[in-house]
């Protein structure tokens, strides 16, 4: 939670980096002002941040960097609306506000010692990008590490600048698609799902995290309870509609769960006992 | 025996609160009667069974400046908003004041919204229990009662010639001391006969019908007009965004509801609840299920309000009644 007194006051913040990541989503590298907030601001994987583009408003955003890598905070944000855009208009330099860290993350410790399938779909890969890392960096503590992204198009895959170090890593497996290809790609043209099914992705010692748009995460949910997976070794993160993050504006209530106070991250034994189904 | 206030002295005790204060009362505004800035006390009208409107916009405005965004120096510089005049509301009846003790759930659970609480702390609750009740009255169904005290500060009952006073709190004895009081015998009238609804165990058969095909049949006359959240004592989504403001911006917070089209829409298109009938739900089930079992108390506190502004008669006291006879399919 925020150390801030008034929890819908954002830190002031500034742009150190803006990184194309695709044609249409950047990577913004925040730095935080206030230097005490700084030294104590730390987040775990899976946790989200507001981001203000100050002017037209604030949305929340998965955070994409880890908090043990001692670098800026970081979001990758798809430009989609007023905000996203307002975002994509900024430089380096300019002043934003944070609010956050918000919300629950992925249980780390119970991973331990299991294997990770890791799957991803468009701008959904972004939070998943700090599991990996976590993993990465402890890599002893973890089995195999499969990574599955996909995207619309090959120039739409986010962090293509670091699957050649991923691949790279021991006991990691790294699978690319895309629904379309273009001249260059040589790689899979298929949807995750098939991927999923292709692959026979074993459910032993396992626990599967998914992260995309709902069609996508309905259709692989399918495919890895045929696979065997139950419920409970399947996580994902909920989208929801936000304004506050702090389970006040009852904008992402979903049954009687705020996603963003109770979630983002739920199992999917978690989520079908919820009585209302997103 | 009751303590006892005479009209007239009411009267010069409202001028005297309003010399420092901000005095918020019922008085008539065409043919409504709602609740404002009274300048002088003889425009505050007692002959009202309820205001058309409750008191909730003076804790948690229809707008309201979350803070101010200027630059500054190259940089940005925020000015959180604050609540700066101390506000009496006069003439609330009980039902508005279960409604501020809902509403101070979730603005005062950790982490607490500030600007809330400097409304609720800088503003003093007199209230005047109900001898008459409205035809779409049914606080007794949902925890309350027409001469419930709960919530305020001072509470009184009209009698002949004046009123009784109980004095419930602290903030309440500073501003009517006991010096101001006189004696009175006079017997406490009955208060208001309220109908009565269904409520008990409603949370239940909630859960029980929730995918019940009562939902879309109910929804298919709602034109989501919203009027049912804006006029509800207790209804607080809201929606947060900046707006300009002569060179600078300021970022609002504004009344929302969970009928719009769209209230849940996310980037990228996606709506879970894009079906009118899925989001005619979701106001029955937070009223009535998650609120209660989130905070312990109703979500709806039998204003009927929404039954009386409603254009094509979507009345709750009907849906509690209607989920009751659903009965306990499904468990």
């Amino acid at each position: 939670m925020s150390n801030n007194k008034n929890p819908l006051l954002p830190h002031l913040a500034t742009l150190q980096n803006v990184i194309d990541l695709t044609p249409d989503v950047r990577l913004f590298q925040i730095d935080l002002n206030d230097a005490d907030f700084k030294a104590k601001f730390d987040y775990k994987p899976g946790q989200f941040i507001f981001v203000s583009a100050f002017g037209t408003g604030e949305s929340p955003f998965g955070l994409t960097s880890v908090a043990h890598r001692k670098g800026p905070i970081e979001v990758a944000v798809r430009k989609v609306g007023t905000v996203t855009s307002s975002l994509h208009d900024l430089e380096p330099g300019a002043s934003v506000g944070v609010r956050g860290p918000f919300g629950n993350f992925f249980p780390m410790d119970q991973f331990r010692g299991k294997n990770i399938h890791i799957i991803g779909g468009g701008i959904g890969f972004a939070p998943l990008r700090p599991v990996i890392l976590t993993i990465l960096d402890n890599r002893n503590d973890y089995g195999d590490l499969f990574i599955l992204n996909g995207a619309r198009t090959p120039s739409d895959l986010v962090f293509a600048n670091e699957f050649d170090t991923w691949a790279a890593a021991p006991k990691t497996r790294l699978e690319l698609t895309v629904d379309a290809k273009d001249d260059n790609w040589t790689g899979r043209v298929a949807l995750i799902p098939a991927v999923v099914k292709e692959l026979q992705l074993s459910p032993a010692n396992s626990v599967a995290i998914l992260c995309g748009p709902p069609i996508m995460i309905k259709f692989t949910l399918t495919e890895l309870k045929k696979l065997g997976f139950a419920d409970e070794q399947i996580v994902t993160t909920l989208e929801g509609k936000m304004k506050c993050g702090l389970g006040k504006c009852a904008r992402c209530n979903v049954g009687d769960k705020y996603v963003c106070k109770d979630g983002p991250v739920f199992t999917f034994k978690q989520i079908s006992g919820l009585l209302e189904q997103f | 025996m009751s303590k006892f206030i005479s009209k007239k002295d009411l009267n010069s005790w409202l001028n005297k609160v309003r010399e420092k204060r901000r005095l918020i009362a019922p008085t008539k505004v065409e043919d409504l009667v709602l609740f404002k800035e009274i300048s002088k006390v003889e425009d505050i009208v007692s002959d009202y069974v309820n205001t058309d409107l409750s008191p909730k916009e003076f804790f948690f405005p229809p707008t309201e400046v979350l803070f101010s965004i200027a630059k500054k120096d190259g940089g940005v510089e925020l000015t959180p908003a604050r609540v700066e005049k101390e506000t009496v509301i006069f003439g609330m009846r009980p039902c508005d004041a279960k409604g501020i003790i809902a509403l101070d759930k979730p603005f005062l659970e950790e982490p607490t919204d500030p600007l809330y609480r400097e409304h609720r702390d800088k503003t003093i609750l007199v209230g005047v229990a109900c001898l008459k009740a409205c035809p779409e009255c049914f606080c007794s169904s949902m925890g309350g009662g027409p001469d419930d005290p709960a919530g305020f500060d001072i509470m009184l009952t009209e009698v002949k010639d004046g009123y009784l006073v109980q004095v419930l709190t602290d903030k309440g004895k500073a501003l009517m001391p006991d010096s101001m009081l006189s004696e009175s015998k006079e017997a406490k009238p009955k208060a208001a006969e309220v109908a009565k609804v269904p409520a008990e165990g409603v949370n239940v058969r909630l859960r029980q019908n929730f995918d019940d095909p009562y939902w879309g049949r109910l929804a298919d006359r709602c034109i989501h007009c919203n009027m049912c959240s804006y006029v509800c004592p207790t209804c607080y989504c809201f929606d947060i965004r900046d707006y300009p403001n002569k060179g600078k911006s300021d970022r609002v917070r504004s009344w929302e509801s969970c009928q719009s089209a769209g209230f849940t829409k996310i980037a990228g298109g996606h709506d879970p609840r894009a079906n009118k009938g899925i989001r005619m739900r979701q106001r029955f089930a937070h009223k009535l299920l998650y609120f209660p079992e989130q905070f312990g108390v109703s979500h709806c506190i039998g204003c009927g309000r929404c039954v009386k502004s409603c254009p094509v008669n979507i009345d709750i006291r009907e849906i509690i009644s209607d989920v009751q006879k659903l009965g306990a399919k499904g468990e």
